[in-house]
């Protein structure tokens, strides 16, 4: 189990405000961050660009020292034994860095094996499994650099399993990798952690991501965290609720009435906006029949009906919003009690 | 130190370097062995060729200006090359984006360090033999074959260069500049480190500076033990010399460079 208290990462950078004028500035990368990741468990860590992701792998990976907090690895103090921690450990990045563009996929995979101190035989025979894993047998001979992006990520992921390792961290590792490839990634890294037992922490800025794939999620923003849970204890005011766009021929006050009147009586709570001659509708509901019902009923033709994927950033405004009712209603609440 | 590194490492390094460049890497070998005996030659026929003055002799123990030269250049030749590259190892694991996953293993930097230097030793051994050729074409004569002398002043260059490696690495890496660096650090060695002339023809402060810099007694000894002119007991000074200062190079490197890698990846955003 890899548990990690009050993290906290500072960096002292020399800001050029001219040719011969700079100033220091103390950057709070992470600012408070207590995790956990056991074995066999995805953990999520979300956040968008600039939330602190990055500077809290690199932690954990022990690339840099924590400014302050604890670190604890399988029992072990992981500031004081990063040597120790490197061996259990790997890290997989999105883009198409850590790998040698210039050797082969096997001679990369070799190499990297080498320094990991793994006996050869061994090796042999684990890159050969790790090279059909990720479907590059085939171009084991060919330098990297003819490879797509995929095959690129493809190999970083066999680079990133070449010391078995117990734990694995994944820095935003779908990035610009289209659907299929990030449909094929997901699987794999799904059966890393059900199959291999593998600890895995992925940080990303995609919510269905994050969704889709991980046991326990934790949001940051601006290196601190801000709410951690369960898929599950998180879809209110994370994942957030259905949102629609609808708008049809000659949609006026009247039609919007007799449509907020039609959702209301399936969901009560439903959020309904009149803006631009359209509704806008949240719900917890799926409303998609429901809204198109409204249409036949009416006898009204459906300009615009749709659906939209909720993103990180409109969760983070929404959260924000919420967290700022909640401190007021609790100020309220603390004045009216005493 | 562990041998499984540094036997990846070398091969690793020659793969890469094949594959970047094999015609490139030929003709700019030839053609640096060419600039450096030619630039020998030059400085020989528009500034010392007839003015050569006796002070020269009595400091050098020969009056074979060309040779001499020569002797300095490769030698110039043979530092430049290894330094260079093997300083700039970790700057290119920057630049190719894989310093992370290298430092993310737990392995000995010495080892890594050594590989990329043998192998530098092997590509700069060929070199400097073509520019050896090229040199005997211009006036090179070996006068007196010293060859145990050659073999001590070959394995004490590759150790002090291997300091001399380590700091100017460092440095590169900290100001995560290599050009304005090294361009400044080898044109100081030039002039400093008894390159084509003695260096006791320069100020005495430049002369202090040339004599903490290893490479001028490498130079020194390797002139003495392919031209001779040099007493016994002062090679052996030299030898001395050269050994304590390569020692406290590459003592203080090895610690110096965990710290710079260190802020290196610090640096790193993103
Ligand atoms: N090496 C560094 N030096 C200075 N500031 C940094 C460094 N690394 C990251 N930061 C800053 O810390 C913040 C968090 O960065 P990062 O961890 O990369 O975020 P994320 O991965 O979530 O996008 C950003 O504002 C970034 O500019
Ligand atoms: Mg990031």
């Amino acid at each position: 189990m890899i548990e990690v208290k009050n993290l906290k990462k500072t960096y002292d950078v020399k800001r050029r405000d001219g040719l011969f004028k700079s100033h220091r500035e103390t950057i709070e990368a992470v600012k408070d961050i207590s995790m956990r990741i056991d074995a066999g468990q995805i953990v999520g860590l979300l956040g968008i660009n600039g939330a602190g992701k990055t500077t809290t792998i690199k932690m954990l990976t022990t690339l840099i020292e924590p400014t302050s907090g604890t670190y604890s690895f399988d029992g072990m103090d992981a500031i004081v034994h990063p040597a120790e921690v490197k061996k259990q450990i790997n890290m997989i990045a999105g883009g198409e860095r850590m790998i040698y563009w210039r050797l082969s996929a096997y001679e990369n995979l070799w190499y990297y094996g080498q320094l990991y101190g793994i006996d050869n035989s061994v090796l042999k025979q684990r890159i050969e499994n790790l090279l059909k894993m990720v479907g590059l047998q085939d171009k084991a001979n060919l330098p990297v650099e003819t490879f797509s992006k995929g095959m690129k990520q493809r190999l970083q992921i066999a680079r990133g399993l070449i010391n078995d390792p117990k734990y694995i961290f994944l820095d935003e590792p779908t990035i610009g990798l289209d659907a299929v490839v990030t449909r094929e990634l997901h699987d794999e890294i799904k059966s890393l952690a059900k199959v291999k037992e593998k600890g895995i922490l992925l940080t990303s800025h995609y919510l269905s991501e994050v969704e889709e794939l991980c046991d326990y999620i934790y949001l940051v923003n601006n290196g601190e965290l801000i709410v951690e849970g369960t898929k599950k204890d998180l879809t209110d005011f994370v994942f957030l609720r259905n949102q629609y766009v609808f708008s049809t021929k000659g949609m006026d006050k009247n039609v919007y009435n007799g449509l907020k009147r039609h959702v209301r009586n399936v969901d009560n709570d439903a959020e309904i906006l009149f803006e631009n001659g359209k509704a806008m509708i949240t719900s917890n509901v799926e409303l998609s029949t429901i809204l198109a019902g409204f249409a036949i009923q009416e006898s009204l033709t459906i300009v615009e009906l749709h659906k939209m994927e909720p993103s990180l950033e409109q969760a983070m405004i929404k959260l924000s919003k919420d967290m700022k009712k909640e401190a007021e209603r609790e100020i309220l609440y603390k004045s009216l009690v005493g | 130190m562990e041998l499984k590194v540094l036997k990846a490492t070398i091969t690793k390094e020659f793969q890469v370097r094949l594959r970047a460049y094999p015609v490139s890497f030929m003709v700019g070998c030839i053609l640096t062995s060419f600039y450096t005996t030619f630039g020998a030659w030059l400085m020989y026929h528009y500034f010392f060729r007839g003015q050569l003055s006796e002070s020269f002799g009595s400091l050098t123990g020969t009056r074979d200006y060309m040779s001499y030269a020569i002797v300095g250049s490769l030698m110039y030749l043979f530092v430049v090359r290894t330094c260079l590259n093997v300083s700039r190892t970790l700057m290119t694991e920057l630049w190719e984006g894989t310093l992370e996953s290298l430092m993310l293993a737990p392995f000995r930097r010495v080892s890594y360090f050594l590989g990329n230097m043998l192998l530098q030793t092997i590509t700069t051994f060929g070199e400097t033999s073509i520019a050896a050729l090229i040199g005997v074409l211009f006036g090179l004569r070996i006068h007196d074959f010293n060859p145990v002398g050659f073999i001590i002043a070959v394995l004490l260059s590759l150790y002090c260069f291997f300091g001399v490696s380590l700091i100017l690495g460092c440095v590169m890496l900290y100001t995560r500049n290599t050009y304005i660096t090294q361009n400044t650090l080898f044109t100081a060695m030039f002039l400093v480190c008894g390159i084509t002339f003695p260096k006791e023809y320069l100020p005495m402060w430049l002369r202090v500076l040339g004599s903490i810099i290893p490479v001028t007694d490498c130079v020194s000894l390797m002139r003495a033990s392919l031209l001779g002119g040099f007493p016994q007991d002062q090679m052996v000074k030299l030898v001395i010399r050269a050994f304590v200062i390569g020692t406290a190079y590459i003592a203080l490197g090895m610690p110096l460079m965990k710290k710079v890698e260190i802020i290196a990846l610090e640096k790193m955003e993103g």
